[in-house]
Order: C-alpha cells, then sequence, then structure tokens
C-alpha cells in the first residue's frame, strides 16, 4: 500500500483545490483588521474540505483559533475561546451552529452577532446544502464576503493523486466476460385479455441495456477507464471516489468491472425524506438530536430503519451519515422531491 | 372514398346526402379508435413520467390537453377526408349543416370545445393545477374538450365545463408551478407577547418539511392587531402543493406546541375573531 498523501503539508504544491487555496491565502494576506473579509468554504460531504482548512492552520500555527465542531451546538461556551492575541479564527463544521426546529437558531444568531462586531478574519466551513438553506432562509452570505464552493474534481484531477500514493505499478484489468444477453431479443410473457381468462404468450420485444457485460475496454484504456468509471460514480467529490477506489484496488490490481456501482432506487415517505435531508445538510448527527429535529410526528427508529435498509445511511457509534456511495443518489432525490434548494 | 348522392327536392333545390359505403365506416371507425388510443396511452405515459418528475411535475401535464387537441383535429380532419374530399361546395354545405346544428343543441357544447381549446393554448391553469372556478377548489386532474376536473381537498371530482373561463373569473394559486403560497393565521391573545409569537411562527415555516423557500419565494410574517385579539400571519410556500394542508396543519401543530410552552394563550373563548366565526 502507498502513503496517503498529505496535501495541505505540501503548502508549496497544493495538488487538490489549488485555486481554491490561493484565494483563501490572498484573503488572509490582504487581511484588515478594520474590516476582515469572513471566509466561507462550502461543500458537500465527503469532498475534501477539511484540506483547505487544515492547510491554514499549518500556514499560520501562530495566528490561528481553531474550533471544530462535532455535533449539535448547544452553548455559546465556544465564543468564550476566542480570546487573546491571535487574529484567525478557523472554525470546522459550521453547520453544527443551526438545527432545524423552532429556536434552532440561537446558536446561530449569537455567532452571527460575534462575528458582526469582531476584529479578527473567521475562516469557516460549511456544508453546502445547511448553507444552501441558511442562505435563502437566513441571508447568512450577507455575513461573508468571501465565499468558496469546492468544485466537482474530474479524473485529470484523480487519478494523480490516487496513483501518488503507490510507489509500484497498479495492473488495471478491463472487463473480459462472456456476452450475456444478446442486442436485441424477444422473450415469451404471458398476458391475459380484459374480459377474458384465457392467458396467451406472446413474444415481447427487449433492448439489452448497458453492454452486456461484453469486453470494450482495450487494456490500454483501463486506467482511464477506471478512474472515468469512478468519477462518474462518485460525481465528481473526492471523498467517494477515494473510498471508491479503496473498496476496488486489491493491492496490485483494479477491474474495472469491479468498480461497485450502487443501483439508485429511493422508495421513502415525507418523514423518511426529511430525516435523509437532515443527515445530509449535518453531515454526522447523533439519535439524539435528530430526535429533537423530528419531534412526535416521526417514528424515528423506524425511519431510520428504512434509510438504512435502503442503503442510503450508515451509523457509527450513535452517529448517522449518508452512505458516501450513496451520496450522489441522495442528492439527487433530495433535489427532486424539492427537499433542498 | 364515400359514395354522394344528389337528389332534387320538390323545390328544385339540391340536397345533398352522403352516405359512405362500408369501407369508409370502417376507416372511420378505426380513426376514432386510434385517435382514442393515442390519447389514453399518451396521457398515462405523460402523467406516468409527471410523477417522477418533481418540480417539472406540471410542466410535463401542460402537454396532455394540447395533445388531446391536435389528435382529436387531426382525427377530425382524416374523418372529414374519407367521407368527402371536401371541396367547395361540400365545405359550405358542411359549413351550414354545422351551424345549424350549434344554433339548435349544440351551442352549449361548442363553446365548452372552444372554451377547452382557449384553456389548452392560453392555460390560464393547467393539469396539476390548484385552482378556485365558480366557488369550487381543487387540483386540476383534467381538461378534456367538453370540462375540466377538479378534486377538491375532500375528493370529490367535480367537472367544470369549459366555457366558464369566459364567464367566471379564475383563480390559479400556483400558476403551473409545483410550489404554492400557504397563508397560515394564528390567534392569539392581545396581551401576549406578539414579537415572540411571530419569531414561533417563522421558525415554524422555515424549519416545516413542507417548506420552499428562494429569492422569488420569500416568506412573510405579518402582525395584525384587533380590539380583543392579535393575529400572527405566516405567508411561505409549500413546495408541493399537494401537500398544502399537511403543510398548514404541521406548522399549525408545531406554533401552538411552542406557544403553549412560552404562555402565549389564544384568545378567551369570549371574544372569538370574527374571522374564525364566519368560517
Amino acid at each position: 500500500m502507498g502513503r496517503d498523501p498529505d496535501f495541505a503539508a505540501d503548502l508549496t504544491h497544493p495538488i487538490l483545490f489549488e485555486a481554491e487555496w490561493e484565494r483563501i491565502t490572498a484573503v488572509v494576506d490582504e487581511y484588515d483588521h478594520n474590516r476582515p473579509s469572513h471566509i466561507a468554504v462550502i461543500a458537500d460531504p465527503f469532498a475534501g474540505q477539511n484540506i483547505l482548512m487544515d492547510g491554514i492552520l499549518r500556514r499560520h500555527p501562530d495566528r490561528v483559533i481553531h474550533i471544530p465542531f462535532f455535533s449539535v451546538v448547544k452553548s455559546r461556551d465556544y465564543l468564550a475561546q476566542i480570546t487573546g492575541h491571535k487574529d484567525i479564527v478557523v472554525m470546522d463544521h459550521c453547520h453544527f451552529l443551526a438545527t432545524r426546529k423552532i429556536g434552532g437558531f440561537a446558536m446561530l444568531d449569537a455567532f452571527l452577532d460575534h462575528i458582526s462586531t469582531s476584529e479578527r478574519l473567521f475562516i469557516t466551513q460549511w456544508n453546502s446544502f445547511t448553507w444552501s438553506y441558511l442562505q435563502a432562509t437566513r441571508h447568512i452570505d450577507t455575513f461573508f464576503p468571501v465565499t468558496i464552493d469546492l468544485p466537482d474534481i474530474d479524473r485529470k484531477t484523480l487519478k494523480p493523486l490516487i496513483l501518488s500514493r503507490y510507489a509500484d505499478e497498479i495492473e488495471f484489468i478491463g472487463d473480459v466476460t462472456p456476452r450475456e444477453e444478446p442486442i436485441f431479443s424477444a422473450p415469451h410473457r404471458t398476458v391475459k385479455l380484459p374480459f377474458s381468462n384465457k392467458s396467451f404468450t406472446i413474444p415481447v420485444p427487449r433492448l439489452r441495456q448497458g453492454n452486456g457485460g461484453v469486453n470494450s475496454i482495450h487494456p490500454a484504456d483501463a486506467e482511464d477507464a477506471a478512474f472515468d468509471k469512478i468519477i462518474r460514480i462518485a460525481d465528481g467529490n473526492y471523498g467517494v471516489a477515494e473510498r471508491l477506489w479503496d473498496a476496488t484496488f486489491d493491492g496490485k490490481t483494479v477491474r474495472v468491472a469491479d468498480i461497485p456501482n450502487i443501483p439508485c432506487t429511493v422508495n421513502l415517505d415525507i418523514n423518511e425524506s426529511f430525516l435523509l435531508m437532515i443527515i445530509l445538510s449535518m453531515e454526522s448527527v447523533s439519535v439524539v438530536d435528530l430526535a429533537e429535529i423530528a419531534g412526535p410526528e416521526i417514528n424515528l427508529k423506524q425511519a431510520l430503519f428504512r434509510l438504512t435498509n435502503q442503503g442510503l445511511v450508515v451509523e457509527e457509534k450513535g452517529y448517522f451519515q449518508i452512505k458516501p456511495e450513496a451520496l450522489s443518489c441522495v442528492k439527487g432525490y433530495v433535489t427532486r422531491i424539492r427537499m433542498v434548494w | 372514398m364515400a359514395e354522394i348522392n344528389v337528389t332534387s327536392a320538390a323545390d328544385g333545390s339540391l340536397i345533398s346526402s352522403v352516405i359512405p359505403d362500408l369501407g369508409s365506416v370502417i376507416t372511420i371507425v378505426l380513426i376514432l379508435v386510434a385517435a382514442y388510443l393515442i390519447v389514453k396511452v399518451a396521457d398515462y405515459l405523460l402523467r406516468k413520467i409527471s410523477e417522477k418528475a418533481g418540480r417539472y411535475r406540471i410542466t410535463v401535464t401542460m402537454i396532455i390537453p394540447l395533445l388531446k387537441i391536435v389528435v382529436y383535429v387531426s382525427a377530425l380532419y382524416f374523418i372529414l377526408k374519407t367521407i368527402f374530399d371536401p371541396g367547395l361546395t361540400e365545405l359550405v354545405l358542411f359549413s351550414g349543416l354545422f351551424g345549424a346544428a350549434i344554433g339548435f343543441g349544440l351551442k352549449d357544447l361548442f363553446t365548452d370545445i372552444v372554451g377547452g381549446i382557449v384553456i389548452a393554448f392560453e392555460r390560464p391553469y393547467q393539469i396539476g393545477d390548484k385552482i378556485e372556478v365558480s366557488g369550487t377548489y381543487g387540483e386540476v386532474t383534467d381538461i378534456g374538450l367538453r370540462a375540466t376536473r377538479v378534486v377538491t381537498p375532500d375528493d370529490s371530482v367535480v367537472s367544470i365545463p369549459n366555457y366558464a373561463i369566459f364567464q367566471e373569473p379564475t383563480a390559479s394559486q400556483n400558476a403551473g408551478k409545483t410550489e404554492m403560497m400557504v397563508i397560515i393565521d394564528i390567534y392569539i391573545d392581545s396581551r401576549s407577547d406578539a414579537g415572540l409569537a411571530m419569531n414561533i411562527l417563522k421558525d415554524a415555516l422555515i424549519t416545516s418539511k413542507y417548506v420552499y423557500v428562494s429569492p422569488t419565494r420569500p416568506y412573510t410574517v405579518l402582525l395584525q392587531d384587533y380590539p380583543f385579539y392579535r393575529r400572527v400571519r405566516g405567508k411561505a410556500y409549500v413546495n408541493d402543493l399537494r401537500s398544502e394542508f399537511e403543510f398548514r396543519s404541521e406548522v399549525t401543530r408545531r406554533v401552538w406546541v411552542e406557544l403553549s410552552r412560552q404562555g402565549i394563550l389564544p384568545p378567551p373563548p369570549t371574544h372569538v375573531p370574527a374571522e374564525v366565526a364566519a368560517k
């Protein structure tokens, strides 16, 4: 196995999000104590936003107060940490400042009150779905003159990032499986005519979907095909792409057919969809916090069971998060039903 | 081609009678069946697609009435072509007969059909819209050539003749969009903290699972003072108009739980708001 890349450590040659990194450092370098241009770094779950935040910590260790949130913020105590001579405040996972319930914006309001009068520069990191929600409902963007949306990555970016982990050569294998289904077939189906008890067997034309497992990848193209497939399934999300790679790479070879492509079938009611959206927006949320948001209208246990059972969320030590491989599917679903805007 | 018999009447005028032969009759029946099947299949498929189209649901369904008109007009054209290749004489004759038919008994039907065509092209409302016409409020489920079908909140299907759009104002609550504004009124005791009540209603609106907010779809909370009570009114968009009543119910329930927790009371029974009493 190769080593994990530590991009933030190598500040002279940042590979991922180079343009975004340059924007942040430019704002920090031009930081005027009278009018700080607070920064909001906005990203989907798993997108690799921590690379930028860690980079700031490493670049300015003597100037930065670091406040990471790991769960819903329920007191103003964190504001007490913002004292002393350090003039930059780096805050991770600021989406935990707001909760989608009546009275759930008190911590956010306290934070916005604080930065409105502070001379320090705040570099904050937000979940993109929470940011969109707060932008629409609370106009939060007016407090952050600099907003940085992390872009999707492409194959050209992902490939060197992944391959730089390994010293040994990796073998990429295209799929070589026998033809399983012809392009066109007409399997027979039994149908019943209305007002009749008789059944008839008729041929129903059918076109094969996909290439039926037939190898159409030239060995020389297998490497690019593998990364193309990973990027497509991950929908350009770096963290998801990384997990797909780890799930496929067996230490020596990568077989294109083995890259997991989970089918996107979502069958949820409005309450389950709401919980799914909350988990997507908060990235990692405890059962206790979910219960407070859900209220008595939602049977939390049953809803979480169905979300888990459909392969959309995973639970770890009492905290629920979106299953990385299902991120693209979940995003598409909640956007289509207008749970996120 | 149909056989055209021309006979002389007693007064000497020409009376043309068109008697289609058996082949033409079968062709006409096939055209009608084909038109009916095309409309039914397309209607079914478009509705299926629209249900999966999320926010574009109503955009997809608005094709249905247009399609019906195109198919039925085409069918009429082919039927006329089958009966006679309409020359000037036949057209004049047909127009005369048609005009007489309208004058004698089909006026209302004809007005309905014209209304259906106007609805299809001008689109004062579309399939999937929530409308109010002639005192009926509900979701449009079908726009036919003769009538518009509306399903009311208590699940009654009401057929509104299409000519109603010429005679009565038509209110479309969502104008072809999936989202729709919902107004929620909360009445509180006049001695209560109105500012706190407004904040609670605002939070309840924007944290609802049914809400939709954007720069063009903002939410508002307003206060109206009356002699013996106060009305806190929230206006916000529900993300899907089919959830209108669920949205209203969910917000109202959550608001009252929080208002009670904060000690904010409804108006005393002796001072029931006039608007509530009227309802």
